[in-house]
């Protein structure tokens, strides 16, 4: 365990020697939170409530959305994508570690010294231009709390098992790419899937997608009795359990091939 | 220590054929050519051996290399090393071996190299003052703490190479892996990693394998030898016994005052230009000096020297074959 713990902290030192890195994230969600903070606002113009969240909750919505942006980073993709075409999954399989249990680690990492480089600016950002991001109801926060926790576990696997295409398609770079933003179109980051057409709102939730980001976002705008919360919580794990059986049936596997065919 | 049995690596290449016809064909119905890499190979190393693994490029050093370090999982045979299966108890066996790659590193290019040797401190759980204690040693022969403060991308390839090897020894494993560990390195960086792999060999006795192209490395590192072409082993054994068994021959140089040479009957002149004469002959049938000896009853002799077999004349006649 102890060797994980200095992974991570490694990884710390090693994501704060690139200060420069960050700010194209931070501009990039600005972006993005502002120009949903008009378009909700033009959209409410004429209306008080749907689907019961005022407009009120949905600027909180945006602004919290961008900001746990920032812990669905994952860089295992790129890692397992690069150590393939390097080869460096060798040097990586030397060691007397778990593979994928080194990339959690380093992503764990570099999420914490992104909280301090891109979470916090987000947040101060979008208490400034928009609103004071307020929880609906405090007591709500452990709820929250776990689920975002879920949210990251989810999302990291979805990651990871994505990465390891690269194992057979080498270059995913354009796939990342699509992955990445597809992610935020159906996990209602941008838009809640209560928006969408009934037809697509149904098949979205029965997708692990939506409880990566609406889920958590519900929860800490108050959308929905406890009842419902927990229901859809209870959703979030299952797919949890069943992402994770599927990564270490494919990881084992996917580990196995490299070490047939070579690093 | 080290045991090798049977070991087997075949590989299946996608078979295409030239040309955009061949291209188009291949998407429908790829042909499979399987590929004997490694083919056999049985040995055994015992501890402390410094042993050098040569071929051409492609023979199959390299993933026999990563057989025996547990990278690659072999069709057939089985490498076990203290008694253990490589395959079976990866990371048990892991701890026992080291392995630098000449061509890649495991040093990470975002950090100082003092930074990346803590993380293997900690990956390995090597306690504080052993850890001082290696690295003291490894400084002594290599002199790396001037450089444990420098990021590794901004090292040269010696240095980083240097690096690499003291990364590699920190855990003080039993074994030492070296895939072509002195490619594209200058003279006075070869000759320090020569010196660190001799003098780790000789304080820690660690056991060393290397593969390399260089035959300076081989001529001053190994005793015994182990030559593969195309998968397959050509020979094994104690360096100088090879030469001497395919190659039992030396050449005297001989240097005379005019331009006539006299034969001799027990040697063949390969060469005579000008003053110098060259007589190749068998070790068994004569020696230098008596050849000498005749000849200068013949004639006087202005200059001799011997030219020996060496580990060259091995390799082109394993080669060739």
């Amino acid at each position: 365990m102890t060797k994980y713990l200095y992974i991570i902290k490694t990884q710390i030192i090693k994501s704060l020697t690139y200060e420069f890195n960050v700010y194209g994230n931070i501009i990039m969600q600005t972006i993005i939170m502002i120009t949903s903070a008009y378009f909700w606002k033009a959209l409410y113009k004429n209306q008080s409530a749907v689907s019961g969240v005022d407009e009120e909750s949905m600027l909180t919505y945006i602004i919290i959305s961008s900001a746990l942006s920032v812990l669905m980073f994952t860089n295992v993709e790129r890692r397992i994508e690069q150590s393939v075409e390097k080869g460096s999954v060798a040097t990586d399989m030397m060691k007397p570690v778990s593979l994928f249990g080194v990339y959690f680690a380093e992503d764990i990492g570099s999420i914490i010294a992104l909280i301090f480089q891109n979470m916090l600016p987000i947040l101060l950002i979008g208490t400034l231009m928009i609103k004071i991001p307020a929880m609906a109801d405090i007591r709500d926060l452990p709820l929250f709390i776990l689920s975002v926790i879920l949210s990251f576990l989810i999302n990291w696997l979805i990651a990871a098992l994505f990465g390891m295409l690269a194992f057979t398609a080498v270059n995913i770079d354009a796939l990342i790419q699509v992955k990445k933003h597809l992610l935020r179109l159906l996990s209602g980051s941008i838009i809640p899937i209560w928006f969408f057409p009934d037809a697509v709102a149904n098949v979205l939730k029965a997708l692990p997608f939506v409880y990566i980001y609406q889920l958590p976002l519900s929860i800490y705008i108050g959308k929905g009795d406890r009842a419902e919360q927990i229901a859809q919580m209870q959703i979030q794990f299952l797919w949890l359990v069943v992402l994770f059986a599927i990564f270490f049936a494919v990881q084992h596997r996917v580990t196995r091939k490299v070490m047939v065919q070579g690093g | 220590m080290i045991e090798v049995k049977n070991l087997c690596k075949d590989y299946k290449v996608k078979h295409k054929e030239p040309g955009l016809k061949g291209a188009v064909k291949g998407l429908f119905k790829p042909g499979f050519e399987t590929v004997h890499a490694v083919n056999d190979l049985s040995f055994r190393i015992g501890e402390g051996e410094i042993v050098g693994f040569i071929g051409p490029n492609g023979a199959g050093k390299s993933t026999t290399i990563k057989m025996m370090s547990g990278i690659l999982t072999p069709t057939k045979g089985s490498v076990l090393i203290n008694g253990e299966d490589i395959t079976k108890h990866r990371k048990a066996v892991v701890r026992n071996i080291g392995v630098v790659f000449g061509q890649r590193t495991q040093l990470n290019w975002d950090l100082r190299l003092g930074e990346s040797f803590e993380l293997l401190k900690h990956i390995y759980q090597i306690k504080q003052d052993e850890y001082d204690k290696t690295l003291d040693e490894l400084d002594a022969i290599l002199g790396i703490k001037e450089l444990m403060g420098k990021p590794v991308r901004q090292m040269s390839l010696g240095q980083r190479v240097k690096g690499d090897l003291v990364a590699s020894m920190l855990h003080s494993p039993k074994v030492l892996f070296l895939d072509e560990p002195t490619i594209g390195l200058d003279v006075s960086s070869k000759y320090a990693l020569r010196k660190f792999i001799r003098e780790i060999n000789e304080l820690r006795k660690t056991t060393v394998i290397l593969t390399t192209h260089d035959l300076g490395d081989i001529q001053e590192l190994c005793e015994r030898i182990i030559i593969i072409n195309h998968g397959v082993m050509m020979e094994d054994g104690n360096l100088s016994q090879i030469v001497d068994r395919i190659a039992p021959y030396k050449t005297l140089v001989v240097e005379f005052y005019d331009e006539e040479a006299p034969k001799h009957e027990k040697c063949e002149m390969t060469e005579h230009e000008g003053n110098i004469a060259k007589y190749k002959f068998m070790k068994k049938d004569t020696t230098a000096a008596e050849i000498i000896a005749d000849l200068s009853t013949v004639k006087t002799i202005k200059d001799v020297s011997i030219e020996e077999a060496g580990i060259d004349d091995i390799i082109r006649v394993a080669y060739g074959s």
